[in-house]
């Protein structure tokens, strides 16, 4: 007998039962192994899929520049592929690495922001870091003192760089080119010294790709038609309420009539928001409510019931209840101002408010916040008929319906809000679709002021209010820098709003010299 | 002659006994690891021969060594063990009572396996382990079965050539026989599985080789399991029934038997066989003997031995027998055997007050007793009887600890509330130890063979 070997039956059958036992234990190891291996992949992949973090900024400007309202998960593009598309597309982009040929800005100074623009924010989805728009990308804008001066970032001024409407047309008309397959995306990605891991190149390939052009064909698809239909939009305008009609809403409201399809309107201004509570807001004056009116902006800035961070939203609001424009540098003849101040006194301040003797801005006036009748503002009727009662229906019975946040106060109104003129300054081109290139202009005649001038610039024009505006032809060769806005076109009228146009030109610059100083 | 139906004699075919009461198979290890018996087995069986009981059925005799339950019991597998069997038989006869040689396998219920057996899994009709202990064994194959069926009939030939007056077929108690009797073991799939029939084929082709070879007028009686109860372990088969029991009864009856003998159980020891108690802190200091026989062995120890863990096993064990009393416990599945058949049978099962075996022969529920622990208890019980006493002064208490010593301690009455004295209680269970004879003094070099 080997020695060792069992003496027993028994010994023989408890050594085959301890043998199985150790392939059991064996087995039992393996299989929870494996069980460990599959749950580590299965948590770190539900951990990172449901991941919806987004970065956090304490400071309310950096907040508002660069955090996340919620946009970025139904709305956004990856930032992998965001940051290619400059390499991918060079031609839209001007052969420029950023997105400045769209007017987006860019916060040099911020080192933890500095690929991103201002106004696009990031938040993971579904383990893939997605960028798009917060707030500020519409309502972030620049101005100079003098063309060779650097630009002044202004959070809270309209954003009269964007050109929205271009990036818009960039993205449908990319929808089907073949440098978004993901071959050549993948390759960009990777030559851009970004990293995709065997997996996340899997994931990409499978998933993240294949849906972003799921997205943009379908924004294709269902925008392309009204964008085709309607006259580019030019920088700083936008048209708020048409692509949600058609993109936002299921189903869609389609077709639009013709009197409701051109709805461009430039952005506002959002300084100080807490003194227009309980205004008719927006243009048209549609909605009294502070809180309806932002959230009704944030789905414009691409959020939807489900992804929307109200809590983001809020803080952004708290922030502009008190957030005041910059006092206008334009220095004007006190004399002459005061004339003019008296003059506005008369004919201006019962509808905007005025500016106080101590430079403050006040708000305050009989129609401030009012709507008054398009039959007698008489400005372009385009953006008041954008806005359809068969649309309002729909905002208020499918937008965040059965939640705290559904919208109750749109009304369908008849004409255009009297607003405030705070931040005056920062605020041209004027009217509501920014037909008006200064204010100089405003106060003429309708049939004087100019029909066709440039958009886009912000160098400020000191002695006419506003911004630099070049006459151009839109006819004619477009112009080197900036957009050539053609009054003449659906919803660009500059019609209208005629008060102080009868006044004599002395009258005029006085009240300029005054409205100057906003 | 006294009337009373105890001491009437008991007229079988070919053997008569000359009372009603037979002292049942029970034994220690008293003998010689080669099988040989010893003068201590003729001690201990002369004294109940002595005691006045009719008649002795030997305790287990293995006709193979190979189907022995416990090493150091006497077998009668060879030829050359005649002249012991016969100095047995005539120290009984020498006290008028008769001597029946149980023969016996184990199969897979095998204590102790001792050297001989102990390297191999045991035959038996199945291969699946007992399901107590976890003794291991091997299904035989049907020419394994024939030459054992040869081998009971060549030691039923020993006995009757050693003069003892009949044999005993242990088909009882889980035994080798019971373990192709009862539905809830044999898993066979061939001649000797299956139907009851088939099952019972080796035992009654046993009974025809024994009759074949001792002819007709050697007593044979089987012993059977009324009802198997084979569930001790919860999930197990509950086994043959009683009416399955009838029948095979009937069919030992046809093959050639002369009586039966009537137990209980499919398993030995079993709740119902001994009936009585089972004192747990005797098997933490026995069972040891037992632990490297089964692969169960170590468990059950542990479940003897740590008080925490033995309200499991009494659980176990004691959820079968209800409140049945422990004398004649299994009287009236007798008497349904006995309405069955036209051959005496023997009743077993806890007997000990006059009263409950006149009773039980008077009303003809049966033919006669066999008794073991009680006798073991007091050697002279008939005695007592036949002085009118219901019970002896110091009855059997059915405490088991007979059973539960045996496997480490020579067989006797343990139960120490019956004796005066520890010291008389050890004198008693080694009375049996005491020789009748000088001792031989090996032959020098070649001298003899």
């Amino acid at each position: 007998m080997t020695p060792g070997a069992p003496i027993t039956a028994v010994e023989v059958e408890l050594a085959r039962r301890r043998r199985w036992r150790r392939w059991i234990v064996a087995a039992v190891v393996l299989v929870v192994l494996v069980a460990l291996v599959v749950l580590w992949v299965v948590a770190g992949a539900a951990l990172r899929l449901t991941d919806e973090s987004t970065p956090r900024f304490d400071d309310p400007v950096e907040h508002f520049m660069h955090g996340s309202i919620g946009a970025e998960p139904a709305s956004g593009l990856p930032y992998k592929l965001w940051a290619v598309l400059p390499d991918l597309f060079p031609e839209a982009f001007e052969g420029r690495p950023d997105y400045t040929a769209f007017g987006f800005l860019y916060d040099t100074d911020d080192p933890d922001q500095g690929d991103l623009p201002i106004g696009i924010s990031r938040r993971r989805a579904f383990g893939v870091e997605v960028v798009w728009f917060n707030c500020a990308v519409c309502h972030t804008g620049t101005y100079r003192l003098d063309a060779e001066a650097e630009p002044v970032i202004v959070p809270g001024m309209p954003s009269n760089n964007l050109d929205l409407y271009g990036f818009v047309a960039f993205l449908l008309d990319i929808a089907d080119d073949p440098r978004l397959a993901t071959e050549p995306v993948l390759t960009a990605i990777e030559a851009s010294g970004q990293s995709l891991g065997l997996l996340e190149r899997v994931f990409w390939t499978n998933v993240v790709l294949p849906q972003v052009r799921e997205g943009l064909l379908f924004r294709q698809v269902r925008l392309g038609p009204l964008l085709a239909e309607q006259p580019a939009w030019g920088p700083g305008r936008v048209d708020t309420f048409n692509p949600y009609k058609v993109v936002s809403l299921v189903p869609p409201i389609r077709p639009l009539t013709e009197d409701e399809a051109v709805g461009a309107a430039d952005f506002p201004s959002i300084f100080l928001q807490g003194p227009r509570a309980g205004m008719s807001l927006h243009w048209d004056g549609n909605n009294p409510s502070l809180a309806e009116r932002n959230l009704s902006a944030a789905l414009g800035a691409g959020v939807t019931p489900e992804t929307v961070d109200h809590a983001a939203i809020e803080r952004v609001a708290d922030w502009l209840l008190t957030l005041p424009p910059p006092p206008s540098p334009i220095e004007t003849d006190d004399a002459l101002a005061v004339e003019g101040r008296a003059l506005y006194m008369d004919h201006c301040a019962a509808c905007h408010g005025y500016l106080a003797e101590d430079g403050t801005y006040r708000f305050e006036g009989e129609h401030l916040g009012q709507v008054e009748p398009i039959d007698r503002i008489g400005t372009d009727p385009g953006r008041l008929d954008s806005y359809t009662p068969a649309f309002r229906e729909r905002q208020l019975s499918d937008l965040f319906a059965g939640t705290p946040y559904h919208f109750r106060h749109f009304v369908k109104t008849d004409g255009y809000a009297n607003h405030p003129l705070d931040g005056l300054w920062l605020r041209a081109p004027y009217l509501h679709n920014g037909s008006v290139p200064t204010l100089a202009d405003l106060l003429l005649p309708p049939h004087e002021r100019p029909v066709a001038f440039v958009r886009g610039f912000d160098v400020v024009d000191q002695d006419r209010g506003g911004f630099v505006a070049p006459p151009c032809d839109p006819d004619g060769t477009a112009p080197a820098e900036g957009f050539c806005f053609d009054t003449r076109l659906p919803g660009n009228g500059s019609q209208g709003h005629v008060y102080g146009t009868t006044l004599s030109e002395a009258e005029r610059s006085a009240l300029l010299a005054y409205l100057l100083r906003f | 002659m006294s009337d009373d139906m105890i001491f009437s004699p008991l007229a079988f075919r070919s053997l008569t006994l000359k009372n009603r009461v037979l002292r049942s198979n029970i034994s220690g290890r008293f003998d010689n690891e080669d099988g040989s018996l010893t003068q201590t087995r003729i001690n201990w069986e002369t004294k109940f021969a002595a005691g006045g009981v009719g008649g002795i059925i030997s305790s287990y005799v293995p006709v193979l060594m190979e189907g022995r339950i416990i090493a150091g019991y006497a077998t009668i597998h060879r030829d050359d063990f005649i002249p012991l069997w016969r100095s047995l038989g005539e120290a009984v006869h020498a006290h008028g009572a008769k001597y029946i040689v149980q023969l016996s396998h184990s199969g897979r219920q095998m204590d102790l396996p001792g050297v001989h057996n102990q390297h191999q899994p045991t035959p038996s009709s199945t291969s699946q382990p007992e399901t107590l202990h976890g003794f291991l064994c091997r299904a035989m194959g049907a020419g394994e079965i024939r030459q054992l069926v040869q081998a009971f009939a060549r030691a039923a030939w020993r006995a009757r050539e050693a003069g003892l007056d009949g044999v005993e077929l242990h088909a009882a108690n889980g035994y080798l026989f019971t373990q192709f009797l009862s539905s809830g073991i044999n898993d066979r799939k061939d001649l000797y599985g299956g139907s009851l029939r088939n099952r019972a084929r080796f035992l009654l082709d046993v009974i025809a080789a024994i009759r074949e070879t001792v002819g007709r007028d050697f007593h044979l009686q089987v012993k059977l399991s009324a009802v198997d109860h084979n569930n001790i372990i919860p999930w197990e088969g509950k086994g043959n029934t009683l009416a399955d029991t009838v029948q095979v009864a009937r069919w030992c009856e046809a093959a050639g038997a002369d009586a039966l003998h009537v137990s209980t159980g499919s398993l030995f020891p079993h709740p119902l066989n001994p009936p009585g108690d089972l004192p747990l802190e005797v098997l933490a200091v026995t069972y040891d003997a037992m632990i490297s026989s089964g692969i169960h062995g170590f468990r059950n120890f542990l479940l003897f031995r740590y008080p925490a863990l033995r309200p499991i096993f009494r659980w176990l064990w004691f959820r079968l027998k209800g409140d049945r009393d422990n004398e004649a416990i299994s009287l009236n599945e007798a008497r349904v055997i006995k309405q069955a058949v036209s051959i005496p049978v023997i009743s077993t099962g806890g007997y000990q007050s006059a009263s409950v075996v006149r009773g039980a022969l008077e009303r003809g529920d049966i033919d006669a007793v066999a008794i073991a622990r009680s006798l073991v208890a007091n050697n002279d019980l008939v005695e007592h009887w036949r002085a009118g006493l219901e019970q002896p002064p110091r009855p059997c208490t059915y405490c088991n600890k007979c059973l539960l010593n045996a496997p480490k301690n020579p067989m006797g009455c343990y139960e120490e509330s019956r004796y005066d004295s520890r010291e008389q209680m050890l004198d008693e269970v080694m009375s049996i130890y005491r020789t009748r004879g000088a001792l031989a003094i090996p032959p020098v070099d070649g001298a003899a063979a």
